[in-house]
């Protein structure tokens, strides 16, 4: 059998970076000064949303196991578990996009974005991370009206027995937070030397600040 | 004037016979313009009705079954033989109800609709692998039905296990035996082959698939009187032309089924067969009484008041 | 007026894509010129469209296959495989090159990204392949081209999102991608055999039938997924959803329990890594479908269709402008996004002529995947250049062969539908 040495599991990267993300996972930068306020919002959302997600996540394995063992070991399916599903998909989507914008996360096409010098991506990161937020908050706004006209409805999920729109405030909630990490993200590029695809993760140095 | 109406089935399906009276009655009639918008076009029944409740669409094909979130009581038309067996009754009991065309009228006005008129789409018939004769002939069969508790309960109580499946899975689940049976009205039976994975039909009375066409309430409103007059006339032709339609439908499906492959085996229980499910849909009832209050006793109290005075007035 | 809206639509899509916004913004921007200049309807239509995109029961099997992936990937299952691939074809001509290949079929079987695969097979097999003498640029572009096989065999989450966006059954999807994508390991594998003769590469030591057995005896466990998807599916035990849970069930108590290989805690940042890559995923699946209920409501499908008089053509062209949009499509974008603009802007014309929506999908998961290997944008090139740290040409330098083989694969399955249908045809005809 040939072998190099590859013994014991692989410790490489669990989630493969997107196109458009920078090689190794730079360092977290935080907001200083007058700023600092912002760093503790940051940090304080970052643990929810993770918590939320993690849970999600674990919740609705566990329900669809749950389901799978009722219809073989109980000859009976569920009727709650598909709602218990849309909800948890609803709540890990609108929770998700808000860490995934704080961790850069989000998939870009950014080959062209690439070729600026690291004076020009800043200007257009800010550009884009305002833009961003600013399509956020129009859609939080929007998606408010909605889930207040389906609480005007008063619709009742059929089986688990609850008002429908609980299952939509996650979405003007995670479209409020997407939105203010855009906003911080414009904030750190104004703020600080380098460029930042996100509130915490850099993009790319400027020689001033830290050495690659 | 254009009126935006969007269906739950294909345009060549008994909603779109009906839709297409409905708009060739108003465009022979008056100025407007009816666009039909088949299934698929616009998203699933749940966001067509919510379109037109929100008033991006004027008109809608809204079945009870879907719309039982908005309107619990909208879920009787779920429940095991509370519909008429008898088709001549059924038409007439869904041209002469009170209690559809007051009081879910009502409860359709609540929400913001306009209840244009409610029709039936023809007898709901089992297709399974086995033949169905009794609630034994259903144990340890896999049932696909919609994700309703109503009826998950239903065919809980007629002994199969019900197996909620997304529709695009229904027929290659049949084809894997992952599941050996599901219900739809006899036209439906035909037109998606289901007819191909399974070997028998069963006719057991136990529902009548039920659909309801519905107008946005604000633009219905809105309407001059004469225009408002025209559309319920438009939707009385059209229900008088699907009803006539539905004669022979399920027979004629029956025909093409039969063509296609001829050893299918097709069994219709006698009154005394049918007996046994009935005494099973007696719990179905209570999950639905439990679940919609006295709102929901008063309609099936008087859906059954209804459907004596329609069998009273067919015999005459 | 729908002319109009189409271009404007088209014009701020693209606009926004190249100058490199977060991928939802463009759809949603696009959305947003049709519902506050054009329709005559408010934008809670599209809160309610975005919401109707993500609600399908079905979409619960992506964060499924993508956690049980996630496992395995921190775990041994991956190692494990190409070990038993290694015992029985490296001493082989181009053995390496060929176990890297099944190594990617292989964990294709439990994983439905190509990403993950360049991850998981690329990251063990690349130093062995280097130290074995291939050149890096083969070796690079064989692991970023054979992990297109992976969205091929089942479970993919591209056809997931095809088939519910479209409507199609997953469990014939998923079984006729086998066929295509045994063919390009197949002709992958050849590739490597004449590569290694033309180099003279060493051939690696032949092991012992014991040392087989010994490899096949601790790959037993990881060989259980592909039991599990492909035999619970089509032994009609699973419906595909059920069957990635209860993938997740077997790799918790793989890697968890039998293997030792993680920790319990491990399973809270897994499942956080898991629930941000589906939701950067489900977002756009979202935003696709208020962009695709736009685009419906104004029938632009059919405008489009009919101006690149594809409204009137036969099968066979269609399936080739097929093709070729997902493939020029997935050399700029996103694949999931690609497939959820094109697919609907097809669809009328799949369905009028009656397009086996089956083959149809397999044909665009091939285009897709082809796609996001090949330059310039390829997606899967810059997860290449992000995990084996190497700059952009040299990722790309050895790719030209294996489009060529891509290619004559796509050009196959046009004539030959039989090659994905046969199997779908066996278990569901
Ligand atoms: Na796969
Ligand atoms: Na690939």
């Amino acid at each position: 059998m040939s072998d190099d040495g590859d013994k014991g599991p692989d410790r490489g990267p669990a989630t493969p970076p997107h196109a458009g993300m920078p090689g190794a996972i730079p360092p977290k930068s935080e907001f200083k000064g007058p700023l600092k306020p912002l760093a503790y919002l940051d940090r304080g959302l970052a643990w929810f949303e993770a918590f939320i997600l993690s849970a999600g996540v674990l919740l609705m394995a566990t329900n669809s196991v749950a389901n799978v063992v009722g219809r073989f070991g109980f000859g009976r399916s569920f009727p709650a578990t598909e709602e218990i599903n849309q909800f948890l998909v609803i709540l890990i989507t609108f929770a998700g996009i808000g860490y995934a914008a704080r961790q850069g996360r989000h998939i870009r096409m950014s080959a062209i974005y690439d070729q600026f010098s690291d004076r020009w991506r800043k200007v257009l990161m800010v550009v884009i991370a305002l833009i961003t937020a600013a399509v956020m908050f129009v859609l939080a706004w929007y998606s408010f009206s909605y889930v207040m006209s389906v609480y005007n409805t008063g619709r009742i999920a059929p089986a688990t027995r609850l008002p429908v729109y609980m299952m939509l405030v996650w979405l003007p909630v995670g479209f409020v937070v997407t939105g203010i990490q855009y906003v911080l993200t414009a904030v750190a590029n104004i703020s600080r030397p380098d460029v930042y695809i996100s509130a915490s993760v850099i993009d790319s140095y400027e020689d001033s600040e830290t050495p690659v | 004037l254009d009126i935006k109406y969007a269906l739950e089935e294909a345009i060549h399906e008994v909603q779109g016979v009906y839709a297409t009276q409905f708009k060739e009655y108003i465009e022979a009639n008056s100025d407007h313009t009816v666009t039909i918008f088949p299934f698929g076009t616009l998203g699933e029944s749940a966001d067509t009705t919510e379109l037109a409740q929100m008033g991006g669409i004027e008109m809608v094909t809204a079945s009870p079954g879907f719309t039982g979130s908005l309107i619990p009581e909208l879920n009787v038309f779920n429940l095991p033989y509370v519909l008429p067996e008898d088709t001549d009754v059924l038409a007439e009991f869904f041209r002469s109800s009170p209690t559809i065309h007051e009081t879910l009228a009502g409860r359709y006005n609540d929400q913001g609709f306009e209840m244009l008129s409610m029709y039936p789409e023809g007898e709901v018939v089992m297709t399974t692998k086995q033949p169905v004769e009794s609630p034994d002939d259903l144990a340890g069969v896999n049932f696909r039905v919609m994700t309703s508790p109503i009826l998950v309960s239903t065919y809980e109580a007629f002994g199969a296990t019900p197996t909620p499946l997304p529709w695009g899975e229904v027929f290659g689940a049949l084809q894997l035996n992952m599941i050996q049976g599901q219900e739809n009205p006899m036209f439906f039976v035909e037109s998606t082959n289901m007819y191909e994975v399974t070997d028998h039909i069963t006719f057991t009375g136990h529902n009548n698939f039920t659909t309801a066409v519905l107008a946005n309430k604000t633009f219905f409103d809105g309407l001059s009187e004469e225009d408002q007059q025209l559309m319920r006339d438009a939707a009385w032709h059209a229900f008088e032309y699907i009803i006539e339609y539905q004669e022979g439908l399920t027979e004629a499906s029956l025909e093409m089924i039969l063509e296609a492959k001829p050893e299918m085996g097709v069994t219709r229980l006698t009154d005394e067969q049918r007996e046994p499910f009935r005494q099973a849909a007696q719990q179905v009832r209570e999950v639905y009484l439990a679940e919609t209050g006295d709102a929901g006793a008063a309609v099936l109290e008087g859906f059954e008041a209804d459907i004596e005075a329609a069998r009273a007035a067919v015999a005459e | 007026m729908a002319q109009e809206l189409a271009t404007w639509m088209i014009v701020v899509m693209v606009g926004l894509l190249l100058l490199g916004f977060p991928m939802m913004i463009p759809l949603l921007a696009a959305c947003f010129v049709a519902f506050f200049l054009y329709l005559p309807v408010g934008p809670e239509i599209m809160v309610q469209q975005i919401l109707a995109g993500i609600r399908p029961s079905a979409l619960v099997a992506v964060p499924m296959f993508i956690l049980a992936a996630d496992i395995i990937t921190k775990g041994q299952s991956a190692t494990r495989l190409i070990d038993l691939v290694m015992s029985f074809v490296g001493h082989v001509k181009g053995g390496l090159g060929i176990a890297t290949a099944t190594g990617c079929t292989l964990f294709g079987a439990v994983s439905g990204s190509t990403q993950a695969t360049v991850v998981a097979i690329g990251s063990p097999m690349r130093p062995r392949m280097l130290k074995g003498g291939y050149k890096d640029s083969f070796s690079m572009a064989l692991i970023v081209n054979a992990s297109d096989i992976a969205m091929l065999i089942p479970p993919s989450i591209a056809m997931i999102i095809y088939g519910v966006i479209s409507g199609t059954s997953i469990s014939e999807l998923f079984i006729a991608g086998v066929g295509p994508g045994l063919l390009i390991l197949v002709l992958f594998s050849i590739y490597c055999v004449i590569y290694a003769v033309r180099n003279n590469i060493p051939t690696e030591e032949k092991a012992s039938w014991r040392q087989r057995g010994k490899a096949l005896v601790n790959a037993i466990w990881p060989l259980g997924f592909p039991a599990i998807i492909v035999g619970g599916i089509y032994g009609g035990v699973f419906s595909p959803t059920e069957a990635a849970s209860v993938c997740v069930l077997y790799a918790i108590i793989l890697e968890f329990i039998v293997f030792r290989s993680l920790k319990f805690s491990d399973i809270i940042p897994i499942a956080k890594s898991t629930g941000m890559i589906t939701a950067v995923v489900f977002i756009l699946v979202g935003a696709g479908a208020a962009f695709s209920w736009v685009i419906s409501f104004q029938q632009i499908p059919q405008m489009i269709l009919g101006a690149l008089g594809l409204m009137d053509a036969g099968p066979t062209t269609v399936l080739i402008a097929i093709s070729i949009a997902f493939f020029v499509g997935c050399m700029f974008v996103d694949p999931i996004v690609v497939i959820l603009v094109l697919v609907p802007i097809f669809a009328p014309i799949v369905n009028a002529l009656g397009i086996d929506p089956v083959l149809v999908g397999v044909i665009i998961t091939l285009q897709v995947a082809i796609g996001s290997a090949t330059p310039p944008f390829g997606c899967d090139i810059f997860t290449a250049i992000a995990v084996f740290k190497r700059p952009y040409l040299d990722v790309i330098k050895g790719t030209p062969p294996f489009i060529v083989i891509l290619f004559a694969v796509s050009i196959s399955l046009i004539m030959f539908p039989q090659i994905a249908l046969f199997l779908r045809d066996l278990a569901f005809r």
